[in-house]
């Protein structure tokens, strides 16, 4: 997983039909000391949150199991999803 | 998933029997200086917007994906990897071929409209 910022949200009409309804947000990842490191990744987002909110980006099987706990998930196209809302870290 | 502009594209002929007919594009991932120099000049005179990213270089490497989407060069695109990446093609590829295509990068989205709220 990373840590970071949700900036913004992107949209696409033309997409594969496993992204249908999918809300897609841009997260710049922090490094330790909470600076951006330019990498920006696009992951799926199921808490509805909004940009400024610091996040935990989960990847792979990870990131699936955050839209359905598998192992029955396979059929899912997602790589990147929103795992937690960051609330404290030290 | 990462947010990238598509530049070009990559064709073989020798390549694994799985992998036939699909198209394969390069695609530029977006670091946060793009984004954030986007949104400066989206906003117009608003301009002198920090970019808090400005000393991290694009220095991403090009990746090359799986297209089904009919995307072409100048286009704005979606990228997911791995196993997402196979599960996007499966819908491209023969009736019932199963996606164990030899890729693990596909365009999952043409992008229509990005919007930074900071950077």
């Amino acid at each position: 997983m990373i840590r970071g910022k949700i900036i913004g949200q992107v949209w696409g009409a033309r997409h594969v039909p496993g992204l249908d309804g999918r809300k897609l947000v841009l997260v710049a990842a922090h490094d330790a000391a909470q600076a951006p490191t330019g990498r920006v990744v696009v992951a799926i987002d199921t808490l509805d949150l909004r940009s400024g909110d610091d996040v935990t980006v989960a990847f792979g099987s990870g990131a699936r199991n955050v839209l359905r706990p598998g192992p029955d998930n396979r059929d899912l196209v997602c790589d990147a999803a929103i795992a937690a809302l960051v609330e404290g870290a030290e | 998933m990462f947010l990238g502009r598509v530049v070009g594209s990559v064709w073989s002929t020798v390549k694994w029997p799985e992998a036939s007919g699909l198209k394969l594009l390069l695609v530029r991932p977006y670091c946060l200086a793009d984004l954030a120099a986007q949104a400066g000049s989206a906003g117009g005179g608003s301009g002198g917007k920090s970019t808090a990213g400005a000393g991290a270089q694009p220095t991403d490497d090009l990746v090359v994906c799986a297209d089904r989407l009919d995307a072409g060069p100048g286009d704005d695109v979606l990228v997911a990897f791995g196993h997402a990446a196979r599960v996007a093609m499966a819908g491209a590829l023969p009736a019932g071929q199963k996606p164990n295509v030899p890729i693990d990068a596909a365009v999952v989205a043409v992008v229509d409209r990005v919007e930074i709220d900071s950077a």
